[in-house]
């Protein structure tokens, strides 16, 4: 038996000899990862959980998925990963894009608000491991409108509220005119009577029309009357309408601002976002090259 | 025959008596009448501020007249505060409450050089069981603070100040200016009640302390309200920004003024919206934002129901 198994053995000591290697390896870049976060070498962290994407964007590399071949080992502690790197990449962060605010809504998770004005909107999430932003699309489109509408200068609900202005502008009309109506009212009641007085043998079809056009046109105004008694609340609806509506207008318009004061124009943030990820590696490139100079 | 004596006696007495009666009633009205006029040197001779209040208190619910000794020319009551402070103003130097007196007969009336003489003030004493007096400009009938001079206490009423000052005067082209040299008079007296006699003073809107929470009249303010502040705020280049305070906004009027819209509730699940007003030297109070920031007053004025500043419940109801 023994020596029957002794091919086994040898086999099994290759096997394992690859395992222990694999084992040091796996070692040597869990060491290496948290190594790099005692040393803060945030540039070293970003390359070791994705070195795939680090080396095309970066180095203009073939993608290679091996270079990934470890990452397995560390994505349960992502958040806590994530939440080490954000302090640096918030500050930078800051520094570029002034007007957006992070809350860090659970270990490694960060909402991005925009704007530092009352009910500033929840515009999306910042991916810190990935380095970019992942905007609310329904916000972002709003904002990507904003910016289309702006050419006419047009505000984002400047039609919606036009609509509903004057729809309160006509139930003011309707308010304003029921004297006038009343008056009509009591005519064509008067009319009504001297109809049911009028009895013609000959003209009866006439007569009974006429009545219906008397009846047609007094159901006519009670609608315009019960309009009108409706019409305060519709209209107090109506304000309410137009202030949320100018209230989401004024936010895009500080977010346009805001936008415009740190990057001229909606293409060149939209750019910017896009290069987030090669530009602060590059910048943490850079830091770690001066600080060698230094050194 | 005991019982004879006795009614000889009784009758006797009865004319000594009378005569006695009426002597001593006579000799208590005038003691009464000169311990007024004793009061009266103080009232209006003396400069020491105690002595004054002291005076003041005591006519303050003098009653001149008894039964043997009624005198034809009397101030009333309420006269005596009107005395006590314009001699208190006149003591610190602000000579800008003046008295004036009706022509054909004794009762007296504060007027304010930086205010058209149709607009006269003077106190209203309060006839039920609490006491004190409210300070009533006549023609609109508005009570600017209520006094009590032995529990030593000054409520000022912004509802008062805001009819008054704001949508009676300023609204109809008095000069704010003319409005702060009232205002100004009507806070000194706060403070001088406070620095020399130790009364508690609810300044209210008129509160310059940077501390001062302008307590609203909605605990549960409507955000919508803010919205409006928001958007109105925007339009005159003015930013309405998220609190630091936690749950509200804040506003910047001029460099280093700002103001807060914030619930300042301490237990969770309650509300109690408070307005702040915050700057450096502490001179500003909300009235004063009121009176120059007229996005901002429209904003109040528009939203009184919800946003008017509560006054001290309990005297003004």
């Amino acid at each position: 038996m023994e020596k029957e198994n002794q091919p086994d053995l040898e086999k099994q000591d290759q096997t394992t000899h690859a395992l222990t290697e694999q084992l040091q390896q796996k070692l040597d870049y869990v060491t290496t990862v948290r190594q790099a976060i005692t040393a803060g070498d945030d540039r070293l962290i970003y390359e070791l959980i994705d070195g795939d994407h680090y080396h095309q964007a970066l180095l203009n590399e073939e993608p290679d998925s091996t270079r990934n071949a470890q990452v397995a080992l560390i994505t349960d502690v992502y958040p806590a990963i994530s939440h080490y790197l954000s302090t640096k990449l918030i500050d930078y962060l800051a520094h570029e894009y002034p007007f957006f605010y992070y809350e860090e809504t659970q270990i490694g998770e960060f909402q991005i608000y925009f704007g530092n004005w009352w009910d500033r909107r929840l515009f999306g999430k910042l991916n810190v491991l990935k380095v970019a932003f992942e905007f609310s699309s329904e916000e972002y489109n709003k904002l990507q409108q904003t910016f289309e509408l702006a050419a006419n200068h047009e505000r984002f609900n400047t039609a919606q509220i036009q609509k509903i202005s004057a729809g309160s502008d006509q139930l003011q009309k309707l308010i304003d005119a029921q004297s006038d109506r009343d008056e009509q009212k009591e005519e064509l009641r008067k009319q009504l009577k001297e109809n049911g007085q009028r009895n013609s043998l000959f003209d009866s079809g006439r007569i009974k029309e006429e009545r219906q056009q008397i009846i047609d046109q007094l159901s006519k105004l009670a609608d315009e009357d019960e309009q009108a008694n409706n019409a305060h609340a519709t209209m107090k609806d109506n304000e309410a309408k137009i202030l949320t509506l100018s209230k989401e207008d004024t936010i895009l318009a500080y977010e346009k601002q805001a936008i415009e004061n740190a990057f001229k124009s909606f293409e060149n943030f939209n750019e910017r976002n896009r290069s987030l990820y090669v530009d602060y590696l590059t910048t943490l490139i850079g830091k770690a090259q001066v600080a060698a100079d230094g050194e | 025959m005991a019982n004879n004596e006795q009614e000889l006696d009784a009758a006797t007495l009865s004319t000594h008596g009378k005569l006695a009666m009426f002597n001593t009633g006579l000799k208590n009205g005038l003691a009464n009448g000169e311990k007024f006029t004793a009061l009266m040197d103080q009232l209006i001779d003396t400069t020491d501020g105690e002595v004054l209040l002291a005076a003041a208190q005591r006519l303050a619910d003098f009653k001149l007249d008894t039964a043997y000794v009624t005198f034809p020319h009397q101030y009333n009551n309420a006269d005596y505060y009107l005395i006590f402070m314009s001699r208190l103003l006149g003591m610190h130097n602000d000579e800008q409450a003046a008295l004036n007196s009706q022509r054909h007969s004794e009762s007296l009336y504060h007027v304010y050089e930086a205010l058209s003489v149709d607009y006269t003030f003077l106190y209203q004493v309060v006839d039920n069981g609490n006491g004190g007096a409210y300070y009533r400009e006549q023609t609109t009938g508005e009570n600017l603070f209520y006094i009590h001079l032995e529990r030593r206490l000054l409520r000022f009423n912004s509802e008062a100040f805001t009819n008054l000052f704001i949508n009676q005067l300023l609204l109809k082209g008095t000069d704010a200016a003319d409005i702060n040299t009232v205002i100004a008079t009507l806070i000194k007296f706060g403070h001088c009640l406070r620095d020399d006699f130790g009364f508690n003073v609810d300044f209210n809107i008129l509160d310059v302390v940077n501390a001062a929470k302008y307590e609203l009249r909605s605990a549960n303010l409507d955000r919508a309200i803010v919205d409006k502040l928001f958007v109105t705020a925007a339009a005159n280049d003015h930013m309405l920004q998220n609190s630091k305070q936690g749950q509200g906004a804040q506003i910047e009027l001029r460099q280093g003024l700002t103001v807060d819209v914030y619930d300042a509730a301490e237990k969770s699940g309650s509300h109690k919206w408070v307005i702040t007003v915050h700057d450096p030297e502490q001179a500003v109070s909300w009235f004063d934002v009121l009176l120059h920031f007229n996005f901002m007053r429209d904003w109040y004025l528009d939203n009184i129901d919800s946003l008017e500043i509560k006054a001290d419940p309990l005297v003004f109801a």
